[in-house]
């Protein structure tokens, strides 16, 4: 059994299935209590200034925490930072295996990536099949939990986001998962119905800030959409595991994601989107194509480094709430 | 009475008016203002009202950078660009334009149609569009920075891609032999080329030009003519914000 680091979603239904545990390293960067100093021992190790905050932190939690023994790492679909992040893994004697999702979707590419992870990791589709039928119940139950969210009001913003975002790998372990979604499923049916005024979507890759949510809760909005998180979790239950990581929309162009946020965008009556961007991140880019498709207010917020948000972002929050008001 | 403050960046800005208009105003260094006339107390900063000596008033509203950190006990605190909003259409009476703010480490870009905002940018992570960086290219050159806005024929080209930066590449082409007016007007040049995609998003036929920046001619007119549009500057630019605060104290008192 070994501990398999994942650099973003991949079909963990393998890794499950060849035995190992699968270990999403964004999920223990930024919820290490050290995530800062994990992103400067990356720049101590030459990673420049002017990268990525995560790509920074992943490297340092496989090279300093020391329990990973292989890297499946995205080079395609992803970030393509992440081809470096590889190669100066291998620097250091790291083990990585490349997956790549086929920018146009492709059925037969992309089943050839995960017939060669299959044999990478020793396994067969037989048992990779079985766990994803064991997967599908899991996300059964997060997927009601997001419907709790937008439409009965009684999940916050911020629990909808970290079970989402953890379904990449199932904090490592599918029964503990479980009970912990069960538990907060049961907890929830009693708790007192959310009452904000305004209703927001939040769409790009996870923020690196940890008090986002709950700085829009304080301020009377509730974020009751995560876009990419939600993908995450596998929304569309279907029985070819193939197909489900093509509908996966986030590896993909942006034009599916458009697609995607606009059905929940009407369905769960959103008054405004606030799209994430990464310091130094080509989604960057893209933020220009949201804001010519998407007909609702956007505010686009930058994180550079994990921790709190700063006054200037909370400013240009603020703003954003009374604008909609 | 109405006291209207805006505490920005590098300076704090503070009106007394009343319907009719503006009757006194005063300009602070930052810094100043909260060591001689400020004291923390429980519930926020406790502002000194009678030794700022600004006399009497019925109520305070304030604004400002300082808005997520600082609470000014017995104020009303609203959100920055809302003041910058109001303040711009009550000093110009306009309801749809695009208002231009640029002060002391901030630039704001706010679009608004029939008196409400509809969408808005500002910098972020990067002061090399604002006040800030005028002053020190001004430092640099050995002019006021009045002179320096002045300035717009012949500008150099300048990549000013840092405020701090810029300090060395303005240096080396005092080097190559330019002269003062064509640098100043490339350091006016690259303030509008800065804020050339913002205003392009979020455009409209008339752009309120206002903040300390606007106080200088040079960069109001390059954006007249390289957009084509009407750049109105209200009678008083850099008190803004701190007009918007007086004016939302009555506005919200009917």
């Amino acid at each position: 059994m070994a501990n398999i680091g994942i650099t973003t979603t991949v079909p963990v239904e393998i890794i499950l299935a060849a035995g190992n545990v699968p270990v999403d390293l964004n999920n223990v960067f930024i919820t290490d209590k050290e995530a800062n100093r994990l992103v400067e021992g990356a720049e101590d190790a030459g990673y420049p200034r002017n990268i990525c905050g995560w790509i920074k932190g992943l490297y340092s939690v496989v090279v300093e925490r020391g329990n990973i023994d292989t890297v499946l790492a995205v080079t395609q679909g992803d970030c393509s930072n992440t081809h470096a992040l590889m190669e100066t893994l291998q620097l250091v004697g790291v083990e990585t295996i490349p997956f790549a999702y086929p920018f146009d979707r492709d059925y037969d590419l992309l089943k050839l990536q995960m017939d060669k992870l299959i044999t990478a990791l020793k396994t067969d589709w037989e048992q990779v099949m079985a766990v994803k039928k064991r997967l599908d119940g899991v996300r059964s139950k997060i997927a009601e939990m997001d419907r709790l969210t937008w439409q009965e009001n009684l999940v916050s913003g911020w629990d909808n986001h970290v079970f989402q975002v953890s379904c990449s790998d199932f904090n490592g372990n599918v029964n503990e998962f479980e009970q912990d979604i069960d538990q907060f499923l049961l907890k929830t049916k009693s708790a007192n119905e959310f009452t904000e005024d305004i209703r927001l979507g939040y769409i790009g890759v996870p923020p690196i800030f940890n008090d986002l949510y709950g700085h829009f809760e304080k301020m009377g909005a509730r974020v009751v959409f995560n876009e990419v998180q939600r993908q995450f979790a596998m929304p569309y239950q279907v029985e070819d595991l193939v197909e489900q990581y093509r509908l996966y929309t986030y590896p993909y162009g942006v034009f599916q994601r458009i697609e995607d946020i606009k059905g929940e965008i009407e369905k769960r009556n959103l008054d405004g989107i606030v799209h994430y961007v990464q310091s130094f991140c080509f989604r960057q880019i893209e933020d220009m194509i949201f804001r010519e498709k998407l007909d609702i207010p956007i505010l686009t917020i930058e994180g550079d480094k994990p921790g709190k948000l700063d006054a200037r972002t909370k400013l240009r929050m603020d703003s954003f709430l009374e604008m909609l008001r | 009475m109405f006291c209207g403050i805006d505490l920005g960046s590098r300076s704090v800005k503070l009106v007394i008016m009343d319907q009719e208009g503006v009757k006194r105003s005063e300009i602070f260094e930052t810094v100043q203002f909260y060591r001689n006339y400020g004291q923390p107390g429980e519930n926020g900063l406790i502002v000194d009202f009678a030794s700022v000596g600004v006399g009497k008033f019925d109520k305070v509203v304030a604004t400002g950078y300082g808005r997520n950190t600082i609470n000014i006990v017995g104020a009303t605190v609203i959100a920055e660009l809302k003041a910058h909003m109001i303040g711009a259409m009550w000093q110009t009476g306009l309801t749809d334009f695009t208002l231009l703010d640029l002060g002391g480490q901030d630039s704001k870009v706010i679009k608004v149609r029939k008196g409400k905002m509809v969408d808005f940018a500002t910098n972020d992570k990067c002061a090399a569009s604002t006040g800030r960086y005028l002053e020190n290219m001004a430092t640099v050159l050995g002019i006021s920075l009045a002179e320096l806005s002045s300035y717009k024929e012949n500008p150099v080209e300048l990549s000013a891609t840092c405020a701090i930066f810029g300090e060395s590449e303005l240096i080396g082409r005092i080097v190559e032999g330019y002269s003062v007016p064509e640098l100043a007007a490339g350091v006016n040049y690259t303030i509008f080329k800065r804020i050339k995609p913002m205003l392009h998003s979020l455009s409209s036929e008339v752009i309120v030009f206002t903040g300390g920046v606007a106080l200088g001619k040079a960069i109001g007119q390059t954006i007249s003519s390289e957009l084509g549009v009407e750049v109105v500057v209200p009678k008083y630019p850099q008190l803004n914000g701190a007009i918007g605060c007086g004016v939302y104290s009555w506005e919200k008192r009917g």
